[in-house]
């Protein structure tokens, strides 16, 4: 119960934030981030929604565009797409973009939404035993066990790797494999790579629509940047492993960095005139989102954590996320300058982290596989995503909605995460510390010994005031007292008032007198005994009294005040006024 | 008003002024709307997305109109406030084609309703639900469903579905909204 107005309040945050334009649970789109687009494909000033649809994952793959809620057109794709972007090919008016699907060892460039260009990765090296094998087994020369045997010692061994057709055929039945040497060994053998990630790089331009080169990482550990007209091969760069997630940025003619995420669990950062990568991240678990804002990278990791990094590498910040990472995507609101990090999350939700602080939370009906923030139909400010189930949901940012800086995670305060100035050590420091690690057992004892003496100095003290009852408590419980003595006046007339109160429940104290003691060569009173009047239980009772300082030589003294009881000599209550200096002159 | 002009407007020689807000999302049709009633010979062929606002004017039988059409462009959307005070009538746009957008249709024109110098008057509004000609377009019922009209209790209202390109529909709406003013002027 306690929950629910957390909840409303949650909910009444998202909902002044976010317009819902749009929910088909039933959309039968399912598609992650990296075969998400949005396009103004027909140059109409409507953004389009471009998805390559994988579909069950064996059939119905699909590239469909969404024009405002309905499907706009669609397209049949050959086999799994592994990712889309939308780019410009050339200068030609009017300004569409074209759309490349990565697929396989292809890319399929379709323009005004018709297939335009097919490009086909370079084909690899292959073993030249492997070659070797198979004309032998082309020739007849070797029955397909000893071809069997002989392609498993150069698989065991060669730095070149076999042939999907040698794989293919390394699993099958033995009774299967005549007919399969019988089917290939007449096509030349072929290896054939696949692309893992697409992404697209301006050529020489810095603008919204300027011409951009694709760029491709692919499972054969290598990145490609493709000229956009001509698709020809402009660069070719070597990773350690094989890239999963790319994000790049700048002019393939100027300056250019390519971060790529990489299956062995390390972000590499390549540049431009430079092959190998430039810097390296390695993470603590795998990469499964990346996105770049401004000149930091975001990275999601498996591990159910956000990291931010410098472009060179240097970790800034970890924030601890409540469910694994579904999909992640940029937020850019051009017109509002503001970035921020989209997180999906397997718990339903959609976190909006701007560097490390969550700023905003969405709930969502399912799970979502994928999400994109762009321009859609007229709408700068559009939330796209979609679902587990296969739905597609439009979201719009209000005109009027206002992210706060602020964290609203609960947590540290800010304050914790401002660096100190904390000096440099001194030699004094580290020679104190070098003796305290090497002493640190007698220094420890000798503290101690001095610990406990003075723990028994101080009993002893309270017993003694205890005794002589020096205290302004009194200790016996027959007649519990406390008192207190204020001293007014600026000299040499001082008035003293001693304010007592009898601290019993209900019993009354009598027969008390109080009794001064002062050195009669500075003080003189006129009064220094008298009888104390009966003291009723809870009361202050204010006794006042005058002293004359004798002295003109700014010296001052205490006045021992004692409460005593009629017949006792051992007083009750002792209190020493530290009399203040005279200030004013003697009149005389 | 001066003497003259008193005795004009007895007479029905002068026109009564008024000045009436065209607001609605951009590219709903709001210029294209305020053109078709401008005379044909003040009309422009090429619309353009307006930038800030226009004012212009166009008289039925028996009143003269100062509309002022503003830009529904997201970012010139806050100028509108600024002349709500000067309103008498307003005239809200909606591309019925434009479903997506129909929350934020909605949204704008709640903020609209819920002005202070909107709340509490009792000015005429004319939806038009515009481009019916669409194929995919929303009928002015559904329309007026999804903007919650039927809510709009303290002003008198009116939707009608319009073809601006065409000019269908546009009298009609025009027609009614002379008929208010005069109802609560006179
Ligand atoms: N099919 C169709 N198109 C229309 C209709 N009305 C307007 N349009 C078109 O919609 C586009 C936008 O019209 P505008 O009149 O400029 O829209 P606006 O509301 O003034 O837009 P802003 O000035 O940007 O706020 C133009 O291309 C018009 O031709 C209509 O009834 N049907
Ligand atoms: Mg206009």
């Amino acid at each position: 119960m306690s929950a629910a107005p957390a909840e409303m309040k949650e909910h009444a945050e998202a909902n002044a934030k976010w317009l819902d334009a749009h929910y088909d649970p039933v959309a039968n789109l399912y598609t992650f981030s990296p075969c998400i687009a949005l396009a103004d494909l027909q140059g109409d000033g409507e953004s389009k929604l471009v998805v390559g649809d994988l579909g069950t994952g064996l059939c119905s793959m699909k590239l469909k565009v969404y024009r405002g809620t309905s499907l706009m057109s669609e397209n049949t794709l050959l086999d799994l797409p592994t990712g889309l972007v939308s780019f410009h090919m050339d200068q030609h008016e009017p300004r569409t973009p074209a759309i490349a699907v990565a697929s396989g060892p292809f890319i399929y460039v379709y323009k005004n939404l018709r297939p335009y260009f097919k490009f086909t990765l370079p084909s690899l090296e292959v073993n030249p035993l492997e070659q070797e094998v198979w004309s032998q087994a082309k020739e007849d020369m070797i029955d397909p066990m000893s071809l069997k045997e002989m392609l498993e010692g150069i698989r065991d061994k060669a730095d070149i790797p076999l042939s999907v057709r040698s794989l293919k055929f390394l699993i099958l039945d033995p009774k299967e494999m005549e007919a399969f040497v019988n089917l290939h060994k007449q096509q030349p053998i072929r290896r054939q790579t696949v692309i893992t990630c697409i992404s697209t790089l301006k050529k020489n331009m810095a603008d919204e629509d300027a011409v951009s080169c694709l760029v491709i990482g692919t499972e054969s550990k290598d990145v490609y940047i493709l000229d956009p007209e001509a698709f020809t091969i402009l660069s070719k760069m070597s990773l350690p492993s094989a890239p999963t997630l790319m994000d790049v940025t700048g002019q393939f003619d100027v300056e250019f960095r390519i971060t790529v995420a990489c299956r062995n669990g390390n972000i590499y950062v390549l540049r431009r005139e430079s092959p190998k990568p430039k810097y390296c991240i390695e993470l603590t678990s795998h990469p499964v989102g990346l996105v770049r804002v401004g000149k930091n990278v975001v990275v999601g990791c498996a591990q159910e954590t956000l990291q931010g990094y410098t472009q060179k590498g240097k970790k800034l910040w970890t924030v601890y996320l409540p469910a694994p990472i579904t999909a992640m995507g940029l937020m850019d609101h051009h017109s509002r300058g503001f970035q921020a990090v989209l997180v999906g999350l397997a718990n339903s939700e959609v976190h909006l982290y701007r560097d490390k602080n969550l700023i905003s939370t969405i709930k969502t009906p399912d799970v979502i596989t994928s999400i994109c923030f762009g321009r859609y139909g007229r709408e700068e400010g559009t939330l796209i995503m979609t679902t587990k189930g296969g739905g597609l949901m439009v979201k719009i940012l209000k005109r009027t909605a206002v992210f706060e800086d602020r964290d609203m995670a609960p947590g540290p305060p800010l304050a914790q995460s401002i660096r100190l100035n904390v000096p440099k050590k001194t030699k004094l420091y580290v020679d104190q510390t070098m003796r305290e690690r090497e002493n640190a057992v007698a220094m420890h004892r000798a503290f101690q010994m001095d610990l406990s003496r003075l723990r028994l100095a101080v009993a002893r003290a309270y017993v003694k005031a205890l005794e002589s009852s020096l205290t302004p408590v009194s200790a016996s419980l027959s007649d519990p007292l406390k008192m207190n003595a204020v001293v007014q006046g600026l000299g040499p007339s001082f008035k003293l008032t001693l304010n007592i109160q009898n601290t019993a429940v209900c019993r009354p104290v009598m027969n008390l007198a109080v009794s001064f003691l002062y050195d009669e060569a500075l003080y003189s009173m006129r009064n220094a005994f008298f009888q104390i009047p009966l003291l009723v239980p809870g009361l202050n009772y204010p006794i006042n009294t005058f002293v004359e300082c004798l002295t003109d030589k700014g010296i001052s003294d205490i006045i021992k005040v004692f409460v005593l009881r009629e017949g006792k000599s051992a007083p009750l209550l002792t209190a020493h006024i530290n009399m203040p200096v005279s200030e004013g002159l003697a009149l005389n | 008003m001066g003497l003259f002009d008193k005795l004009a407007g007895w007479l029905g020689l002068k026109k009564k002024e008024v000045n009436v807000l065209c607001l609605g999302l951009d590219n709903s049709g709001k210029t294209t709307i305020i053109n078709q009633l401008k005379p044909s010979n003040a009309q422009t062929q090429d619309i353009v997305p307006t930038i800030g606002f226009s004012i212009e004017k166009f008289k039925t039988s028996s009143l003269s109109f100062t509309v002022f059409d503003m830009s529904g462009q997201g970012r010139y959307r806050n100028l509108w406030e600024h002349y709500y005070k000067e309103g008498q009538a307003i005239i809200f746009v909606i591309d019925s084609g434009d479903k997506l957008r129909m929350v934020v249709a909605k949204e704008e024109l709640d903020t609209l309703l819920n002005h202070p110098d909107i709340k509490h008057r009792r000015m005429p509004i004319l939806f038009f639900a515009n481009k019916m000609d669409l194929r995919e377009a929303l009928s002015s019922v559904k329309v007026s469903q999804l903007l919650c009209l039927e809510n709009i209790k303290d002003k008198p209202w009116h939707i009608c579905a319009s073809d601006a390109v065409k000019g269908e529909g546009l009298q009609e709406g025009v027609d009614w909204l002379q008929d208010q003013i005069r109802t609560i002027r006179t």
